[in-house]
C-alpha cells in the first residue's frame, strides 16, 4: 500500500511502500507540484530504486526553477539506503527523531 | 517457501505477502525484512523488465540459513545476465550528473551479505543471503 497527499501546510506526505509499482503513481503527483517542497517521509516504511528516480527527477525539475525537495522525517532504513545511493549528498534530509 | 510470479510489478504486493509471511512464520529477525524486500524487488523488476523475451513465471525461493534469510529468483528461457558483473556506479557524482536508474542492482549488492549465480540451459538463478542479528550468542 503506498499513499501520497499534501496536508494543510502544503507538506507532501507519503506513506507506505514507494515500490516499483506505486513509483509511477508517485512521478504524476510530484509532477504537478512547483517551488520548494517538504516530503514528510515519517509514515513511509520502504523505498526501492524505483522510488529513488521519483525522488531525484522531480529535486532535478524544482532545482531547475531555483527550489528544489527537502526531506523529512527520514526513518533509519530509508537514510541508510540514501547514504548508499550518494542522496544524503545531493538532497537536504531530516532524520526522524529517535524512538524509543 | 516457494512460490512463482507472473511478470509484472503488480505481482509486488504478493511478494510482500510471501515474504512477510516467511518471516512471522519462521520468526526471522525483522530488521532484515527491508534489506530481503529491496534486493527481491530490485531482481525481481531487472528480470520483467529485461528478460522480455521470456512468458515463463518467475520462480521465487525462501529458506533459512544460519540465522539469516537464504532468497533465491529464477528465470526460465532468458539470455544469461549475471548481476554482479554491472558497472560501477558514481554515488559521489553531483547532482547535474545523476539520473534515475541504475542504482537497483548496486544497492543488492551493497545491501546482502552473499550473491550467487548459476546459468543454465537457458535457465538463470540468482541466490543471495542476507543474515541478521545473532540472538544464540
Amino acid at each position: 500500500m503506498f499513499e501520497i497527499r499534501q496536508d494543510e501546510a502544503g507538506r507532501v506526505v507519503v506513506s507506505g511502500r514507494l515500490d516499483a509499482a506505486h513509483a509511477p503513481e508517485a512521478q504524476v503527483f510530484l509532477d504537478d507540484l512547483a517551488g520548494h517542497c517538504v516530503m514528510d517521509m515519517g509514515a513511509l516504511e520502504y523505498i526501492s530504486s524505483a522510488g529513488l528516480g521519483v525522488l531525484l527527477r522531480t529535486h532535478k525539475r524544482l532545482l531547475a526553477d531555483g527550489a528544489g525537495l527537502k526531506l523529512v522525517n527520514v526513518n533509519h532504513h530509508i537514510n541508510d539506503i540514501f547514504t548508499y545511493s550518494g542522496f544524503d549528498k545531493l538532497f537536504e534530509i531530516e532524520a526522524a527523531p529517535a524512538s524509543g | 517457501m516457494r512460490q512463482t510470479f507472473k511478470r509484472s510489478f503488480d505481482e509486488l504486493r504478493n511478494i510482500v505477502a510471501m515474504t512477510e509471511h516467511f518471516f512471522a512464520d519462521q520468526g526471522v529477525d525483522p530488521s532484515l525484512r527491508n534489506v530481503v524486500d529491496l534486493a527481491i524487488e530490485e531482481l525481481f523488476v531487472n528480470m520483467v523488465k529485461y528478460n522480455t523475451e521470456s512468458a515463463e513465471d518467475i520462480l521465487l525461493e525462501l529458506d533459512l540459513q544460519d540465522h539469516g534469510v537464504k532468497v533465491s529468483l529464477t528465470d526460465s528461457d532468458v539470455e544469461r545476465f549475471d548481476p554482479r558483473d554491472i558497472g560501477p556506479v558514481d554515488v559521489e557524482a553531483p547532482l547535474a550528473d545523476r539520473s534515475p536508474g541504475g542504482l537497483g542492482l548496486y544497492l543488492v549488492l551493497k545491501m546482502v551479505d552473499s550473491i550467487h549465480y548459476e546459468y543454465r540451459d537457458r535457465q538463470s538463478k540468482i541466490t543471495f543471503v542476507a543474515y541478521g542479528k545473532r540472538t544464540d550468542v
